[in-house]
């Protein structure tokens, strides 16, 4: 009887929860989010093209990683030149490490040479839940058709030492040009690494 | 000489060794590490233990193996020998918001087993060094990396070195390989994990690779004396078919707290998730949760016997041994006993019927429901009131109401027997909750027909003894003669009647405030005014005044109003439950302690007195940091009723604790003692606080 209800229960809840989470080949949870610069964007706003986020922390060793070799603004200007949508975002809380205003997001991009399409602030770390993002850097691929097509880590080796990006295998790289050649994702869901998100706590 | 020289080596060649040796010890900024020999010389090919010790910054931490969600496990590179792979501590759960990591506060120490060269020339030294990065974490996260080396003569002979008892201490830190079998299999949010260990009150898994499982999703533990299961929702790499998930699973029983290393193959033709015989049929071993899932049968049986233990609750003795003196009395015991039941069993089918209506009606009400309404307690106290002056002789109900004496008419002490039964059964429910909890949760959560069957299954049990008696006259032979102790006895009895009353006042007192007691008391006043007059005055005016006093004595119970939310008890350290402050606490990382309780709650009383005031738990309380969470069910509080549901409960008490960290919380037994709470709060070393 009990069980009946339960198996019901989950049944009923199940599906709820694997549209409410990034789940790879299901449709990207939807977001309205502010940028650096003060507009607001949407999700569907950028139907049609290939969309990455990549969730960022300045002062996280593992996102300083991939600045200071430069590695991440390569990237970003490769995904861009192609027509992706590069979205950076910052879910660090106030008074927590990484959180910045719109300004201070932009003046750290210039600084460093990155070039994001743009940069979605998300102090009460809603966007950072929504996704389930864990770690800076923590990357997400969304296709054309509004489908998440890759999660996890940048590359494949979890350490923050700047040496290790040329041995590493390049997740991101190899997902956006499976999407673009309309391949399948061979690691589509990979091990996140670095800092925590320092969502409010 | 070699002796006389020794302070100074490390002086004499520091300069040139500096490129060749790394010293056992570095500091950085937020960790002291320090690699520790069991050994003081070596043998060439021996085996033999090292630790790495960190000593790390209060409220900072390393990591585990398996991280966790975020974070870096420690790695040591060695060269300059042969080095097994780390064997790591049991890690604690550090919880940063939506983030569960795994790692170390305080202290950790990681053992690896080296091996001397098989060449290695007894006389020469033995120099293994270790490049060791860690990545240490607060708020914010910082890799350091130090070189470490250590500095051994080989000899012929080994010899142990004064360190080597503190790394067999270590060691007893790291999970032994479990001594039981354990089975995995998919559950319906990811894998279930089951072992036989008995009566395991808190378990949790630390899968050793990122994915396998959720980190941060709670593990629902389902235990009883056969074994346990956890139900362990999966992380974004589920464990394939044919492959093994392996980690730690730690396991907390009355004996204490145990960490084994566990491995499990997912087994083949599991499928690519739940069938649906996963989902209706629970094999062996992994058990239905104890206590809504009864059957019919065991929740009849259960009633049954809860209902017979009624006769022994001291709300109810009392009215029982005035049965029993009738019985000792003349009279058609059969009618009578049957009418007794009949009462029993028409007022159970009655407080059946109405919570169905209620249930039906959306209600959330759960057992002894009935004393949420001040009126309802009032009219109950009058009532013991006037059996209490009855047995003290101050009046009779048309000659008796118990059936002693003689000349009564049939019908009379058949009536007066069917209104016993039903007194025995109103006053028996506030006792009830206790001892069937599990079947009246069941029989709550049941269509109405098996609801009724378990509530008169509960009456019968009541009615039990007494039916017994009446219609076995052997047994009456076990009851004592009668004669003239009986009314004295029946006069005894009043004063447990009248302490009901007092407890039943001072309940009110909680529900309606100073000026319904005084109300009440007024009504109490006119009860026993009435009853004079009826005994002093004559003819119609008689009638009349009683009837007026008793009319005015019962008006009271319309003014009865309940106060506003009873505040609980200013205590500093207690705090109204509220869901809100439960989460936000659990957020924190904090113990908690939830004591959902009712002052018309017997057990609840006797619990906080025995047990949760005593300064023991107190200090206890204090000293863990758990916060204390009260919610007050004296009056209904659908929050509450919730809680109790979830909990598999229909009435109060229910006792929580929720451990840091933990995911679901420990259910305290109903009847509760200093040293089970003290016991069940003490903090686990696997469940630190951490505020990163």
């Amino acid at each position: 009887m009990t069980l009946l209800r339960r198996s019901l229960l989950a049944a009923l809840i199940l599906p709820a929860l694997a549209h409410a989470a990034a789940t790879i080949d299901a449709p990207a949870p939807a977001f309205t989010a502010t940028t650096a610069d003060g507009k607001t964007v949407n999700l569907a706003d950028f139907k049609g093209r290939t969309v990455v986020l990549e969730w960022t922390n300045h002062d996280c060793p593992y996102v300083r990683k991939h600045y200071v070799s430069g590695n991440m603004q390569s990237q970003q200007k490769a995904a861009t030149a192609q027509g992706v949508v590069w979205l950076q975002v910052i879910s660090s809380a106030p008074g927590q490490q990484g959180f910045v205003d719109g300004a201070a997001a932009q003046k750290l991009n210039a600084d460093r040479g990155a070039a994001p399409t743009a940069i979605l602030l998300d102090p009460k770390g809603e966007l950072g839940k929504l996704y389930g993002a864990q770690t800076t850097p923590h990357m997400y691929v969304i296709k054309a058709d509004g489908t998440l097509a890759y999660k996890g880590g940048i590359d494949s080796i979890a350490t923050p030492d700047k040496n290790d990006i040329a041995k590493a295998e390049p997740y991101v790289t190899e997902a956006l040009a499976a999407v673009a050649a309309g391949r399948k994702i061979e690691k589509a869901s990979t091990r996140p690494y670095g800092c925590s998100v320092k969502y409010a706590s | 000489m070699r002796s006389l020289l020794r302070p100074f080596l490390p002086a004499l060649l520091a300069a040139p060794m500096l490129a060749l040796a790394a010293p056992p010890e570095a500091v950085t900024e937020h960790v002291q590490a320090r690699l520790v020999s069991s050994q003081a010389m070596v043998a060439p090919g021996q085996r033999f233990t090292v630790a790495l010790e960190q000593k790390i910054k209060p409220h900072w931490h390393t990591y585990w193996l398996n991280p966790g969600d975020s974070g870096q496990a420690t790695t040591l590179e060695w060269t300059g020998a042969q080095a097994g792979a780390i064997q790591w501590p049991t890690p604690s759960i550090q919880a940063i918001g939506p983030i569960v990591n795994y790692g170390y506060e305080g202290r950790a120490a990681l053992l690896v087993e080296l091996t001397v060269p098989a060449d290695a020339k007894p006389g020469s030294r033995f120099k293994p060094a270790a490049a060791v990065k860690w990545l240490v974490c607060k708020d914010v996260c910082i890799p350091e990396d130090v070189s470490l080396g250590l500095d051994l003569p080989v000899s012929a002979e080994a010899k142990a070195g004064p360190d080597a008892a503190q790394i067999e201490e270590w060691r007893g830190a790291i999970p032994k390989p479990a001594t039981f079998a354990v089975q995995l299999k998919p559950a319906p949010q990811g894998v279930r994990l089951s072992g036989p260990t008995a009566s395991v009150t808190k378990a949790y898994f630390f899968a050793d690779t990122w994915g396998a499982v959720a980190h941060s999703a709670p593990q629902a533990l389902k235990a009883e004396a056969g074994g346990w299961a956890l139900d362990i929702p999966a992380g974004d790499e589920p464990v394939p078919v044919g492959k093994p998930l392996s980690g730690v699973v730690v396991l907390t029983t009355a004996a204490g707290e145990q960490a084994w290393a566990v491995s499990a193959a997912m087994p083949e033709g599991a499928g690519k998730g739940p069938g649906p015989a996963d989902l209706s049929a629970p094999e062996a071993g992994a058990t239905p949760s104890p206590e809504s899932d009864l059957g019919l049968l065991p929740a009849l049986a259960l009633a049954l016997v809860g209902g017979l233990i009624l006769n022994l609750m001291p709300c109810v003795f009392p009215v029982l041994s005035i049965k029993a003196l009738a019985l000792v009395s003349e009279g058609n015991h059969k009618a009578e006993g049957l009418a007794y039941t009949a009462g029993v069993l028409l007022s159970f089918a009655a407080l059946a019927a109405v919570l169905i209506v209620l249930r039906a009606g959306g209600q959330q009400v759960g057992w002894g429901f009935q004393f949420h309404s001040p009126v309802f307690v009032l009219v109950v106290a009058y009532l013991l009131f006037l059996v209490g002056l009855n047995l003290s002789g101050v009046f009779e109900f048309g000659g008796s109401f118990t059936g002693v004496g003689s000349g009564l008419a049939a019908k009379q002490g058949l009536a007066g027997s069917f209104f016993t039964g039903v007194l025995a059964a109103v006053v028996a429910t506030p006792c009830t909750a206790p001892f069937m909890g599990a079947a009246l949760a069941f029989a709550l959560a049941q269509p109405a027909v098996i609801m009724l069957a378990v509530f008169l299954a509960l009456g019968l049990g009541l009615a039990l003894p007494f039916l017994i008696l009446a219609f076995w006259p052997a047994a009456q032979r076990w009851l004592p003669r009668p004669g003239a102790w009986m009314d004295k006895f029946k006069q005894f009895l009043a004063f447990p009647m009248y302490a009901a009353v007092v407890w039943l006042l001072w309940v009110l007192a909680q529900q309606a405030g100073p000026d319904g007691v005084a109300m009440a008391l007024g009504g109490l006043v006119l009860i026993a005014f009435a009853l004079w007059l009826r005994r002093a005055s004559q003819g119609v005016f008689s009638g009349v005044a009683t009837l007026a006093s008793l009319a005015l004595a019962l008006g009271v119970v319309h003014w009865i109003k309940p106060v506003a939310a009873a505040e609980v008890k200013a205590e500093a350290s207690i705090e109204a439950y509220s869901a809100e402050r439960l989460a936000e606490l659990r957020a924190q990382n904090k113990p908690v302690f939830v004591n959902m309780t009712a002052s018309w709650c017997i057990s609840c009383l006797v619990n906080e007195r025995v047990a949760l005031s005593r300064p023991e738990v107190k200090d206890a309380f204090a000293k863990a940091g758990v916060a204390y969470l009260k919610g007050d069910w004296t009056r209904e509080d659908p929050n509450i009723t919730a809680v109790l549901k979830a909990h598999g409960r229909s009435g109060v008490p229910l006792y929580l604790f929720y451990a840091p960290g933990a995911a679901e919380a420990q259910v305290l037994p109903q009847i509760l003692t200093p040293g089970l709470i003290v016991e069940a709060i003490a903090p686990p070393p696997t469940a630190s606080r951490s505020s990163t």
